[in-house]
């Protein structure tokens, strides 16, 4: 898998964590995970991050959003098209200045819109495609709405 | 009408050739079919049953003689001649070959033209009355608000994965030509008490296997806040809409679902934190857009009796005249229909050369433009009364006269099972069928709408038809589901179900026995739907079904 940032492929600097292994800094847990976990996670000194499915309900984490420095975003078929208007809500209803990353079904096709709603980061498939959605987001020079 | 300014047009030209890129990626195997499909719907590209159908936008249904001789270009170079006039004011080309249509974009990209989002689960074309800017009970022009809400909602980069298609309508008439209270989002045009003009906003309307009306969700939107207020829609949609059952997925599952007072709860809380930002539209904004809708030029009528001389006595032109000609908001004009069902096309369709014939007719009688309509037929809406006669003479010639707008034969049709791929049913020779059975009849018989479907996805109206067909499979053969009393004006109503489904060969006499029926029971000047409400349904079903 390749991360791409500001039409740059980049080091990824953060973890996914497993249900089951111990903490360690910069790791992403899931939702579920923080949910069950949250008073003892607040106060774990690491970096963290957090996955939630596009279709996630935000109510049930926008109160945590500061404990976090990067939201990742599942989105598990390239055509639902949640993850966009919940990254959108992130962004600009909950004002999360954080990273906001693409991880799942991403086509380089999707790359403008994606990062036009907000998301900082992307994760494809691999290089190529990364190299492919950098090439994507020259696509236009003019858009109507203002983002 | 609205012109293109630099970023209109380096937007679309920058779309084909994203969509070359797309399409030659699929060609070489980059992009796997499962993956090109959104990507080529989004731009109107279907695999039919045949070959690649391509439907092409006609933002409200508003085209300039170049633009439509382009639309006859295209019909020649890359299609069979023709092209197909849908309810939703597009054009439909049947035959195009799937690496020709990148070059097909480029022609269109040279008139202001585009296939943007025409097809696939996002923002469709927004219709509207064809008569905007002409008819006398106008509240005010809803063009430059659909000109306004098609640049909001192209591209838009958080509404093209929806769960399922979207469709506007905009009327600016308290009388509906745009059968808004079927779309996702309807659009009335209101002026409240201090005369300021804003939308009655319909929500959850639609066809196809679920037929349902729109409900008001708000009853006064002001026009500065119309994208923001679709935007909440739209968001609200795109975050709970089903995506589990793509028959369930329709806006208007999720209000009736929801329930709409609290999805209008939803929309409004999404609403008050977007309102005041940069969606709101200022004065000038919306001025530049109206500013390129202003009225034509009309001259003053030379006399007050323009059809009257010895050679306007002509049967045929006097019949046209009342058929087929309403009047205008200016003295001295009137509107004249194209019809596009003669008894020797499918409806809707028209070749290369009618489109050149009508292009020619626009510039020289009617300020070169044309209107496509939601009954699929063609409108020179701005003709001098003097002007009629010369005009129905060329429009004989051209095969474009046939004095049945508003009749029977003046039905709304799907292309049905010989074209499209989700078909269960042909339509276009059960509508050949009615066309030689009621051509003779049809304005002694009253205007009746009729209105077929293929299949439940119910393209051809049928639900809202006073007459529906729809065409159903039944175990490898084709019938047909009968309706009456459809409507689709500014009180739409579903048709109600006549009975069990007919075999296809006796649907024409079925249709002969509706009419029947109609034309023994109706007092002076009733019309279909009026005998229809008074009589019921029985008195049809047993016509009908005692006969077959």
């Amino acid at each position: 898998m390749t991360i791409i940032k500001d039409k740059s492929i980049i080091d990824d600097a953060w973890h996914a964590h497993q249900d089951n292994e111990s903490l360690v800094d910069n790791s992403i847990v899931n939702l579920s995970y923080w949910l069950e976990n949250r008073d003892s996670l607040k106060t774990c000194q690491q970096a963290l991050g957090l996955l939630v499915d596009g279709d996630a309900d935000i109510h049930s984490f926008k109160d945590d959003l500061s404990c976090f420095a990067i939201i990742a975003i599942n989105i598990p078929d390239f055509v639902d098209g949640r993850a966009y208007s919940l990254c959108r809500l992130i962004r600009n209803q909950y004002n999360f200045t954080g990273e906001i990353r693409a991880v799942g079904d991403v086509l380089p096709d999707q790359a403008l819109y994606l990062t036009r709603v907000g998301f900082d980061t992307l994760k494809l498939e691999n290089d190529e495609s990364a190299q492919l959605a950098i090439n994507k987001l020259n696509d236009y020079s003019v858009r109507y709405q203002i983002d | 009408m609205y012109q293109y300014n630099d970023i209109d047009q380096t937007l679309i030209n920058e779309r084909v050739e994203e969509f070359r890129d797309q399409t030659q990626r699929f060609i070489n195997g980059e992009l796997t079919e499962e993956q090109f499909r959104p990507l080529r719907l989004m731009n109107g590209l279907y695999i039919q049953t045949h070959a690649p159908m391509l439907r092409v936008n006609i933002p409200y249904g508003l085209l300039s003689s170049k633009q439509l001789r382009m639309m006859g270009h295209i019909a020649n170079k890359y299609d069979k001649d023709y092209g197909h006039f849908t309810t939703r004011q597009n054009i439909q080309y049947n035959w195009p070959k799937l690496e020709q249509v990148p070059d097909i974009l480029a022609d269109l990209a040279s008139v202001q033209m585009h296939a943007i989002q025409s097809s696939g689960n996002c923002i469709r074309n927004i219709t509207c009355d064809p008569l905007a800017g002409v008819s006398a009970d106008e509240i005010e022009d809803p063009r430059p608000y659909c000109e306004i809400i098609r640049q909001w909602a192209t591209l838009h980069p958080e509404f093209s994965y929806l769960p399922r298609k979207f469709k506007f309508a905009v009327s600016g008439s308290p009388k509906d030509r745009a059968a808004t209270q079927v779309h996702d989002i309807g659009l009335h045009v209101k002026k409240d008490a201090e005369g300021r003009i804003g939308f009655e906003v319909l929500v959850g309307g639609g066809l196809g296997r679920t037929p349902v009306i729109g409900q008001v969700i708000a009853p006064f939107v002001a026009e500065e806040d119309i994208l923001s207020y679709s935007e909440a829609i739209l968001r609200t949609y795109n975050l709970f809409g089903r995506r589990d059952n793509k028959y369930k997925a329709r806006i208007k599952i999720l209000v009736k679902e929801t329930g709409l007072d609290k999805f209008k709860a939803q929309v409004d809380a999404e609403w008050e934190t977007i309102k005041n930002g940069p969606l709101k539209l200022s004065p000038e904004a919306i001025q530049r857009v109206k500013a390129q809708f202003t009225p034509f030029a009309y001259q003053a009528p030379a006399s007050t009796n323009a059809v009257s001389s010895p050679e306007h006595n002509s049967g045929p032109f006097r019949q046209w005249l009342k058929q087929n000609t309403i009047e205008h908001k200016q003295v001295g004009y009137r509107v004249v229909f194209l019809s596009l069902k003669s008894p020797t096309q499918a409806p809707g369709d028209i070749t290369t050369e009618q489109m050149n014939i009508v292009a020619d007719l626009a510039d020289q009688f009617s300020f070169a433009q044309i209107r496509t309509t939601h009954d699929q037929n063609l409108a020179l809406t701005d003709v001098l009364e003097s002007d009629l006669f010369p005009l129905w003479q060329q429009l004989s010639k051209a095969q474009l006269a046939t004095a049945n707008i508003g009749t029977i034969t003046d039905m709304i049709c799907c292309p049905g099972l010989d074209f499209c791929s989700l078909a269960n049913a042909s339509s276009i020779d059960i509508a050949q069928g009615i066309t030689d059975r009621f051509t003779d009849s049809a304005i002694d018989t009253g205007n009746i709408s009729l209105k077929m479907s293929g299949c439940m996805n119910g393209c051809g109206h049928h639900s809202i038809g006073e007459i529906g067909i729809l065409g159903v499979d039944k175990k490898g053969e084709q019938w047909y589901q009968l309706t009456l009393g459809g409507a689709d004006s500014h009180d739409s109503r579903l048709g109600d179900r006549l009975g069990k489904a007919i075999a296809k060969a006796d649907v024409v006499d079925a249709i002969d026995d509706i009419v029947h029926v109609y034309k023994e029971q109706r007092t002076t000047n009733e019309t279909f739907a009026n005998t229809y409400q008074r009589i019921g349904i029985q008195p049809f079903k047993d016509k009908v079904y005692d006969n077959h």
